[in-house]
């Protein structure tokens, strides 16, 4: 299983609660694949997914999930500890591990060498920090947000592997305004 | 705590709700303020850059953010300034102890400090630089102002303001 069969794979769960993607070819499969107004594409700023789907769980009750890559994650470290310590219990990251920069050509990660991402959320003090394979990610990201009292953080060890496909055609603009109107604050659309 | 006081309050009536700080002890008063605080939010984050995203984040999520750093803090993150908050014209405060401005001791701060405002202008973010009391009012306004204009704007508070805080 690559990340484009994966995101497929968990596109009921998405649908249903406000995602932000991660910039490259996560953001552009997941918009082939089925484009909604709750997902919020990365066009730039890489390693900031989890971060900003934190800031938005904060700052609002419905659940967030933030999908991420093992390269964007070993980029932003830090912010594990972050989660570690303050991630309320409607936020949810999702860690998509292929052990490759899968935008920039599949070279390698670290965590195809030496890095267990689990070990460090772990170590950085997250809750209920799940390493599973693609197949079991769709029942444990199901149980992730049906928990009403804890943050999780599951890390799905998929393939390296991606689809040909275009840029986002969306401006960023749209992407902000028709997100924070499925949220309920924008009224101007 | 006169001046810090002042500066948390004049951002709150421009209706900063969220805050974040990667510390320095010339934001020490300004932190125990907002530890206190029960009507915003506030968190330590252990860097600026990853601050940026979750002041992102909570403005999607309609929060006012602003996040208190040094300025070296401008260096760790321009790339997350320009390709998140202002390519979504997200409203963001960076509220600037200005390291390295007359009355500082340490003098490796004289570098950043040589170049924060260059940075900045370069971003094309708007400034407030802060070198009196007096000053401390126009933060309101122009807290208010980066909401209208969908932008980052920078306060910048002098070493000497902030350093006597006792």
């Amino acid at each position: 299983m690559n990340r484009f069969d994966l995101l497929n794979k968990i596109q009921k769960i998405l649908k249903e609660n406000l995602v932000i993607c991660n910039i490259g070819l996560p953001s552009q499969e997941l918009y082939k694949i089925n484009d909604q107004p709750n997902f919020f594409y990365m066009l730039g700023s890489m390693g900031l997914s989890s971060s900003i789907g934190l800031g938005l769980s904060l700052s609002q009750n419905k659940n967030v999930i933030s999908i991420d890559g093992d390269g964007s994650v070993l980029m932003n470290m830090n912010t594990l500890a972050t989660i570690g310590n303050r991630a309320p219990s409607n936020y949810t990251l999702l860690i998509i591990d292929n052990g490759s920069y899968g935008s920039t050509g599949d070279q390698r990660t670290f965590t195809d060498e030496n890095t267990s991402l689990k070990d460090v959320a772990i170590g950085a003090g997250c809750n209920n920090v799940v390493e599973c394979s693609g197949d079991e990610t769709v029942n444990e990201l199901s149980k992730a947000i049906e928990d009403q009292n804890n943050s999780f953080v599951i890390i799905s060890k998929i393939n390296s592997g991606n689809v040909k496909i275009d840029p986002i055609p969306l401006n960023p603009i749209t992407i902000r305004d028709r997100f924070r109107k499925f949220i309920g604050i924008v009224k101007y659309l | 705590m006169k001046i810090s006081k002042k500066i948390i309050a004049n951002l709150k009536e421009g209706g900063v709700d969220f805050y974040l700080s990667v510390p320095c002890k010339l934001l020490a008063n300004m932190i125990d303020i907002l530890e206190k605080d029960k009507d915003v939010y506030y968190s330590a984050v252990p860097r600026e850059e990853e601050g940026m995203g979750i002041c992102a984040g909570a403005y999607l999520g309609n929060k006012f953010p602003c996040i208190m750093m040094q300025n070296t803090g401008i260096g760790n993150s321009v790339n997350a300034i320009v390709s998140l908050l202002q390519l979504y014209q997200m409203p963001v405060v960076f509220l600037i102890s200005y390291r390295g401005t007359p009355g500082e001791p340490v003098g490796a701060q004289g570098g950043m400090a040589k170049i924060t405002e260059d940075i900045l202008q370069t971003l094309r973010i708007p400034m407030l630089h802060c070198s009196s009391e007096n000053d401390l009012e126009k933060i309101s306004t122009f807290s208010k102002h980066a909401k209208v204009v969908e932008s980052p704007v920078a306060i910048l508070c002098d070493f000497n303001l902030m350093k006597d805080d006792k």
